[in-house]
Formats: C-alpha cells, structure tokens, sequence
C-alpha cells in the first residue's frame, strides 16, 4: 500500500458520495465559466442542508448557476414519493418585489368549484433548487415566510402544513449597492443562510470564454451530466456517516468562535447554530477534497464564508477576514501542535 | 542613535514619564551626579548631591503636562543652573564665613553644611535642567547620556596608561580586601554601559529591551573575550622625553636625534614601564639606582651614538635572553663590588634589556602574566662599591685596550671650545689632584651642577651639534644635553667616556621594600668615564636649578602590587585569597565557567538533534507518524523553514510545495494518522482504513526524499548552516 494514495483510506461509500458530488459541481461548471469557487461553496451548502446568500451585480450569473443546479438534478424518486400529487420542479425563480404577498411565495388554497372544496395550489417554493432573486427587496412578511420555509423545510397556509422536498435548497441573492427601497435582512435572519457568498467579478479569460461558448451551452438538446435526487440524499448521509471531525477540530472551532465573542472588534459574536450547521459543510468539503477526516485547511476556508454574515463588527472596523484571521491564530496554533503530542489518550 | 519618542515629539511639554522608568532613569542620574562630586567633596556633601539630583528628576516627572516650569524658555532654564551654582557657592561660603555659625556649630558642622546646600542645589539644578530638556526636545536625551557617559570616564580616567591602581578609591578599597582591582573597574565599565542602555531604551520601544541587552551583553562579552586573547591595552614607550632614546621598538634607526625640541610632554610621565624585584638587599651610594639599556659610546661625525665596532661597549647586552647570556667584558674590581641579583618585568616594549650596572649575566625568567609583562628576565649585577679612595689615583681607560679603541673612546666634534673650556674648569684643582682623572671629571661635574638649569623647553636639537648650543649657548637643557655636553668635555681632558642610557630611580622611591617601580619619568642619560681597574664609573651631572618639577608621587601600592604580579601570579592569587578575597569570581573563572556552559550546551543541543533524527528507528509503530514527522521538521528547521504562528500544518507544507513535494506527503501522511486529527477512533467511528498506512519504510524512504529535496532546493551555504545548526529543534514546531 503507498503513501501517497490519498483515497486509499476512505471506504467504498465516501467514494460514492465523492464521486456525486464531483459530478453535480461539473455539471454546473459546464454551465457557469469562471465561478469555481463559487459552485463548490454552493454544492457544498446543497449537500450540508444548509441555503447561500449570494451577493452579486446583476448579470453575472446567478440565475444561470441556480439554473445549472437544479436542472443537473432528476427527480429519480417517482417510486419513493406517493404521497406528493404534485411533482417537484427541477428549479424555480421568484423575483422579490415589494408588492409581492406570502402566498405568492408559498401557494395558496384555491377554491375548485368542481369539488367545491379548497384545493392548495403550490407556490413556486416547491423545488429542488429555488432562486430567491433580490431577497431584500420584499417586505419583512415575505422574508419572514420565505427564511421559515428555509429552516423548517415547511410551509404552513391556513393552518394545515406542507412539507418540503429534503433535498429543497434556496439560493438567495441581493444587491450590495442599490439599496434604496430595500428591507435589509437583520442578522437573526441572515442566521438560516449557511454561507454568504460574495462574489466579484470573473477574470478576463473567463469572462471571454463566456463570450465564447455562450452558444453552445445555451443549445438545449446537448448531453448533460445529471445526478439523481437519491443519489444526493445517499451521499447526504454516507459523507455524514465517514468524514471523521476529530474533537480537536470541534474545540477549534468551539476556541475561534469564543476568540471572536472576546475580541473588541466585535459586537456580536456568532452563533451556536452556526457551529452546528458548519460541521455537514466541514465533512462534505472535506468528501469534496477525498479526504476522510476533516483538516485545517476545511476550516480556513469555510469559516470566512459561514461567519461573515453572523458577526457584527463594532463600528469603524471593516475588514472581518483580518479580525477572523487574528482570532484563528491561537487556536490554529494549539490545533497544530496538538498533532505531535505524545501519549494521546487514543494511542492504545 | 537616539530616536525621537512620541513624548518628545513637539516642542511643547508632553505627557508626563511613568513611575517606575522614572525612578530608574532618576538614580542613574544621581549616580553620575554623586560620581562626579566624590573627588570635589565631602562625603556628605556627594550625598547630598545624589538625593538633590533624584529628588529634583522625580519631581519634575510628577509635574503635570501643564505645569508653569515646563513653560519656561530653554535659554532661561540653562542661565537659571548658573544662578543657581552661583547661589550654592555663595550659601556655602555664607555657611562656613559666618562666624556665628561656626560659633554656634562647630567649624566642621557648618562646612559640612555648606558643602550639603551647594552640593543640593547645584545637582538639583542639574537635574531638572537635564529631565526637562529631555521632555521638551527630542535631543534632550544626548545631553542625559553625555553627562553619565562623562561621569563615568572622568572616574576611570585615572586608570589609563598602566597605573592599575587607580583610581585610588577603588584600587584601595579593592586591595584591602583582597580583590583584584581590575575586575571592579571592569565591572563599573559594564554597570556604565548597561546604564546608559536603559537610558537609550527608556525613548524606546520596550518590547526591544531583552533583545538591546543581549546585544550589549554579547558586546560586553567580546570585550572581556579581547583582553584575555590580546591583553590589556598597555601604554607604549614613552619616548616623548627623549630620554631613553632608543628604546621604542622600531622607533629609533641610526639616523633619530636624541635630542628632542619642545616635544617633551610631561603629562604621562607616570606611566608605569618597568618593575626591578631585588634578590638582594642593596642601597647605591649615589643615591639613585642606575639601569644601564644601552650607551653612546662611538662618534658618528655629528654626534656620538651606538657603537657599532663590536669591540666597543662589550658590557653591553642587546637581546633579550633566551638561553643565559654572560657579558662577554670581564668586569674589573670585583673584590669593590658586590653580586645583585634582581628580576625585572617590562610592561612597555623595550630593545634592550637593561641592568643595575654592572650586568654579567642575563637569563629568562617565566613570565607569570603575560598580559601584563612584555618580558622578564633576570639580571646578576656586580655593583660598585666604590670609595672615594678607591676613585681617586686612578689612571684612566684600560690598559688592555687597543690603539683603536683608545681612539673611539676619545673621539669627540672638531670644535676647540670643548678642549679650552675643560682646561679652564681643572685649571683650579689642587696641584696633587691636578692631573687625576677622576678630580677632573668632577670639576666638570660640578660646574654643570652649579651653572646648568634643567629644563624641558629647550632650543638645541637642530643645531650641529646641540651639545655645543647647549654647553656655550644658554646652558639650559635636560639629561640628554648634559650627558653629551659632559662626555665632550670628558673627552676632551682626555678621558675616555661615553653616554650611557636608561632609568635612573632615586633609591627612596624603593621604600624599603624589595621592589623597585620605574616609571616614563625615570628614563635618563648620563656620562660615564672609565678608569683602570675600576670600569666604567658613572659621573653625572645633577643641575641644582630646574625649571620643571619633575617629582613624582611614589607609587607605593602599584609597586607592591606590580610585585606581587611579578613574583608570581599564583602567589599573587593566595596572597588574594588570604586576604579573604573571594577569586572565584574573578573575571578569569567567569569567563571559563561561560565558556564550559556555551559548550556543554551546545554539546547537550546536538544530542538532542541526534536524538530527534535517530529515534524513529527504535521507536514503536503507533509512535512513527509523530516521530518520523518531528525529525523531518527539524531538518526543515535547520534550513530555516518553519512553520509561522497560527499557520496551520497543512497550508505550511503547501507553502513549500513547489521545491520540497515529500514534505506535503509526509504532512498529509502525518496528520492522517494522528489520533484526534485525521485517525478516528476504531470502532466509534465507521470510516475504515487502515490507520498507519506508511509502514517503517515508507517513512523512512520519505524523509530520505525530503533530504535529497533539500539538498536539491537549498543553497550551498545554507546546506552548510544545516549541517551545523545545533538547535534546530528549539524552531520547529
């Protein structure tokens, strides 16, 4: 057996699930140029059950990366699902607007004068992947129906509750500019957002290389990469099951977040909930990246992405990389050196 | 060298200093303020000198940024010290003028109170003038650090060009108990350093501080690493006073003047040049012990100077011995004279040795402190014991010499003044003594005793022949003018002379001891005549009018102490010891006891590098993913890569991905197998595979490829670092 075989330790499951996840990322990167960074953070939430704030212009691609994700899912459950009339779409866009209601979102009963009776017609948050356009721009009630929806994986209209598909994944986007005429989220609410993805714009090559195959990838008979809804929720639960999070990575997560709590840049502190929801995401970066165990590296590169969004800074201080960077020092330092500790209590 | 600090940094009064920086900053004032007033005054009175000086810092630290003082004009603050010594003068001459107080108090009680008001007021003013200066400019702080730096010189001053003794306050407190004086002054010297360093710091940034000390400890250390190499600095021959002529090594060609112009400078005729240990107990006659280094024997056309005819002067000895050397010349009289035996160590450079006339016999003795001693030797002298009687009747120059030695002798400047005025000076001898040589030589002897006049300030050096300008000029001129002007005249009478070089000491200056201090100022010529049966006998002329004071203090205790020196090192040593004297901690031992530590420890830091690279191969096979690991980051540390702060492992090893790909394989290996990290726990946990995937060799084939990586990637020089570097351990973590 070699060393250098990385994959040699992970079990034939995790291969699986890996092997999924490869596949669902490609399939949206056939689709979307130059936003590597950003497919992999939002597979990443879609796997972890977690939703993605995006914080983008117009027109650089959001809708077309939801799009790209929920059409790379089929819907393979027609002999699970019985009890669901209604076929899930693939992947729906509601555009935000300040005169939109809840059940506009949500559905609403409606009455069917051939059965005289209330019939439930379901809103466009019956999908796999949902893109929530310029979530900021509706009132609170929207918001607040909507950030339900995406926490208890429900809705609930005149009493009598719906219940979502498992694998249903909201995409959410706002302006960071054009804020006239906007409800901004408060931060209890920015909470159910997993990452908060702020994008800047794609480099040269890639922006010409979507001058350049815009065509083709708009030409809708081609072959594509597709995975199935199962084999998502398969993967959900083998990466949950063998990426190893190690105690020490907990307390080091547990430390960062008190250092943060402590320091003087920081009004507020983040969460426990956000604690919880960054070890899925921890272990499928990690699946993402063939390993088997959950490193250093996974933490460096969600913790950005899972806290920037839960902190408030005191006022005057701006740059929240530089003040989580200084709080990971220390714990990072202790997660290191406990690597070389002799005598650990699992040694035997 | 002084960096602006933020409180400094306007021309208007800044934030006030904090308490304990203060304190430190206000005694070390005090202290240079108490230093320098030691010498000027009273005990109380430098005591008074150092309170008034803290006193005044400490308060003008606590005054408030707004504070009336701190507004005054700078030129004001400086023309206020003057007042204010003024006014001390005054004070302390009201104190001890006053009749009434000295009435009422006692003549010693209202001195002594002068002494504390002036010594109070004038360090407080200079106190003040000194902290307020440096709170108001950025240039404050020289004037702080010039005046500690000077207090400190101006003590240790005395110290210079060999008198070890000195300063008298430390060289005796340190002697009387038994301490090698040394080792204070160098300690006052680090103390001065280490002062003037906090003073530097105090502008500074205080997380340097460990870092600043260390250098200067370092520096201190060389220092203290240079005299045991090299030595003391020892004062060079003083050959300003012309009078040993020759003796600076490669100073004197053939060709060098003897006679000196106006650059006779008396200020370090102490110096210290020579110490004589008498074996035997001898008392001359004349008064003065006479060290004969060389003589002027042969006349060169101008003048006389060092015979280079072998047959001439063969008394004299011109190498230092290394095997015993015996004069070659046979002595005469010594039924009249008696054998010394004495020691001597030189502390300056000389080209000759020299000896009590007269010297037979040369030999090297060990020299017990080579930083101190140039070279030793001892010297058997027969000296004379002559009488009167014994003088007088005799025939001059020997019987066995030759025609051409009897002309070298004799040989003297083709100028008829000589012949005629020597004539005139016996012409008044008694009939008997009339044609005596010795009655002659002392006639000339004693009217140059009478009529020359011993002075330094003399005007012959660049005359033909400066003994003529000198003898019918205006008779003023030291040793040198009257040796040659004696020997001209000798000669020219008809006896055969010459001008012998060296030290002459008067003999109180032995003090009844056993040793004998030359000093610079001991260096002497005079003439010598040579009468049958006798040898060279010594006739010098001692002019009883001097326009300079050329006594000296005896220097008792640096003669006893360059004695015991000289004597032995180890007996000096006991002699330290029994007089209770701790020299363990002598400079010596702590600087051997450091050595041995630096040594010891850097013996212990390669062990353990050793250690570190060797223990996987005996270690267990649970212990390798951790052992194999530690020694590759150790190598990795030699070559200065480490890991940083808060840098996880992982982005540590892709740091040097590029050059060094076995240590990314060694990192993603080590971490997968370390419990609590990458390696769950069995059975708990699910996720399979097999925990220690590298078995004994891979690690090992690993690090042997993270070795050739090195050595590929690394330059030579650093290579060679590694290869050295004792503690790599100590940076890798």
């Amino acid at each position: 057996m070699h060393v250098m075989e990385a994959e040699a330790t992970t079990t034939p499951a995790l291969t699986e699930a890996s092997n999924v996840l490869h596949r669902l990322a490609g399939a949206v990167k056939a689709q979307v140029i130059g936003r590597d960074d950003v497919i992999d953070l939002t597979v990443i939430a879609l796997m972890a059950d977690g939703h993605v704030l995006l914080e983008d212009f117009p027109g650089s691609g959001k809708t077309t990366l939801a799009k790209a994700l929920g059409e790379a899912i089929v819907d393979d459950q027609s002999q699970t699902a019985s009890d669901h009339a209604v076929p899930i779409a693939a992947f729906r866009r509601i555009q935000f607007t300040p005169d939109l209601l809840p059940s506009d979102v949500t559905g609403s009963p409606v009455f069917d004068t051939n059965s005289n009776n209330f019939h439930f017609r379901h809103g466009p948050i019956f999908a796999h992947v949902v893109l929530a356009d310029e979530i900021n721009r509706t009132s609170p009630k929207v918001q607040s129906a909507m950030l339900e929806a995406m926490g208890e994986k429900q809705v609930t209209v005149d009493n009598i509750t719906y219940a979502l598909d498992p694998l249903f994944f909201v995409i959410a986007t706002q302006n960071p500019l054009d804020l006239v005429g906007t409800y901004p989220l408060p931060t209890p609410q920015l909470d159910r957002f997993l990452f908060k993805i702020t994008m800047s714009h794609i480099d040269r090559d890639a922006e010409l290389a979507v001058l350049n195959t815009w065509q083709q990838r708009r030409n809708p008979g081609a072959e594509r990469t597709r995975v199935g809804r199962n084999e998502i929720i398969q993967a959900r639960r083998s990466i949950d099951q063998h990426v190893y999070i190690a105690d020490a990575i907990k307390a080091t997560l547990v430390d960062i977040s008190r250092a943060l709590r402590a320091d003087e840049r920081v009004l507020q502190g983040n969460s426990t909930r956000s604690l919880v929801l960054i070890l899925p995401a921890l272990q499928v970066l990690a699946a993402l990246r063939g390993r088997n165990y959950v490193n250093a590296d996974d933490l460096d590169m969600l913790l950005p992405h899972v806290l920037a969004h839960r902190v408030e800074l005191a006022p005057g201080v701006a740059d929240f990389s530089r003040v989580l960077r200084d709080c990971m020092r220390e714990p990072l330092e202790q997660l290191a050196r406990g690597t070389l500790k002799a005598n650990h209590p699992s040694d035997s | 060298m002084i960096e602006t600090s933020p409180k400094n940094s306007g021309p208007t009064p800044a934030t006030q200093p904090r308490a304990p920086q203060s304190v430190i900053r206000a005694s070390i004032l005090a202290i240079a303020c108490w230093v320098l007033s030691t010498p000027l005054t009273t005990v109380a009175g430098s005591a008074a000198a150092f309170s008034g000086c803290l006193l005044a810092c400490l308060w003008l630290d606590r005054l408030g940024a707004q504070a009336r003082l701190l507004r005054l004009r700078s030129p004001l603050i400086v023309l206020s010290v003057v007042i204010v010594f003024a006014l001390g003068a005054a004070v302390a001459d009201w104190f001890t003028g006053t009749p009434l107080i000295a009435r009422t108090v006692g003549a010693m009680v209202s001195y002594q109170l002068g002494q504390i008001l002036f010594w109070l007021l004038l360090a407080g003013a200079i106190g003040l003038t000194l902290r307020l200066l440096a709170r108001r400019h950025s240039w404050g702080s020289i004037p702080e650090l010039l005046f500690v730096a000077s207090a400190f010189v101006i003590t240790l001053a005395a110290h210079q060009r060999g008198m070890i003794d000195r300063p008298y306050f430390i060289g005796d407190f340190a002697l009387i108990r038994g301490i090698d004086p040394s080792s204070i002054l160098m300690a006052i010297g680090v103390m001065a350093v280490l002062a003037l360093a906090v003073l530097l710091m105090m502008e500074n940034n205080h997380k340097r501080l460990p870092y600043h000390f260390s250098v200067l400890a370092v520096l201190c250390f060389s220092l203290l690493a240079y005299v045991q190499f090299f030595g003391m600095p020892t004062p060079s021959l003083t050959d300003d006073l012309g009078l040993t002529g020759q003796a600076a090594a490669g100073g004197g060609s053939q060709s060098d003047n003897p006679f000196r112009d106006g650059e006779n400078d008396a200020s370090d005729r102490e110096a210290p040049v020579a110490i004589v240990l008498f074996r035997d107990d001898y008392e001359p006659d004349s008064g003065a012990y006479y060290f004969r280094e060389s003589a002027y024997s042969q006349f060169n056309g101008t003048l006389l100077w060092t015979a280079e005819d072998d047959s001439l002067d063969q008394d004299l000895v011109s190498e230092f011995p290394s095997t015993p050397i015996e004069v070659t010349d046979q002595i005469p009289a010594q039924d009249k004279r008696r054998s010394v035996t004495t020691t001597i160590g030189l502390l300056t450079p000389h080209r000759s040795p020299f000896g009590l006339d007269a010297p037979i016999r040369f030999e090297r003795a060990p020299n017990p402190n080579s930083l101190r001693f140039r070279q030793t030797y001892t010297v058997e002298s027969l000296v004379p014991e002559f009488d009167f009687s014994d003088l007088i009747g005799r025939q001059a120059g020997s019987p066995d010499w030759t025609v051409a030695q009897w002309t070298e002798y004799l040989e003297m400047p083709d100028d008829p003044r000589y012949g005629e005025f020597g004539r005139e000076l016996i012409a008044n001898l008694r009939p008997e003594f009339a044609d005596d040589p010795y009655a002659k030589a002392l006639a000339v002897k004693d009217w140059l005793d009478t009529n020359g006049i011993y002075s330094l300030a003399n005007e012959h050096a660049y005359a033909t022949d400066p003994a003529a300008s000198f003898l019918f000029g205006d008779m003023t001129g030291y040793c040198i003018h009257f040796a040659y002007a004696a020997t001209y005249l000798y000669r020219s009478l008809g006896l055969p002379a010459r001008v012998g070089v060296g030290y002459s000491v008067p003999s109180a200056n032995r003090a009844g001891g056993s040793a004998l201090l030359i000093q610079a100022v001991h260096g002497h010529a005079w003439p010598e005549i040579y009468l049958e049966g006798l040898g060279w006998v010594i006739v010098d002329p001692t002019p009883s009018q001097t326009l300079v004071d050329m006594s000296t203090d005896p220097q008792d205790s640096l003669q006893q102490m360059l004695a015991d020196m000289l004597r032995d090192d180890a007996a000096f040593e006991a002699f330290l010891q029994d007089q209770g004297g701790d020299s363990r901690w002598s400079l010596e031992n702590i600087a051997r006891t450091l050595m041995f530590m630096v040594i010891a420890l850097l013996l212990a830091a390669y062990i353990i590098r050793a250690y570190r690279a060797q223990v996987p191969a005996w270690a267990s096979t649970q212990q390798q993913y951790r052992l194999h690991y530690r020694a590759a980051l150790d190598a990795l540390a030699s070559f200065g890569i480490v890991r940083r702060h808060g840098e996880s492992r992982e982005a540590f090893a892709r740091r040097s991905m590029t050059t060094l790909p076995a240590f990314s394989r060694l990192t993603e290996q080590h971490l997968q197998a370390a419990p609590d990290y990458g390696l769950a726990p069995a059975g708990v946990w699910q996720a399979g595979g097999s925990p220690d995937a590298a078995d004994r060799q891979a690690w090992q084939q690993l690090r042997r490829q993270l070795q050739h990586e090195l050595v590929m990637s690394q330059p030579r020089w650093r290579r060679v670092v590694a290869m050295v570097h004792p503690a790599p351990w100590l940076a890798s973590r």
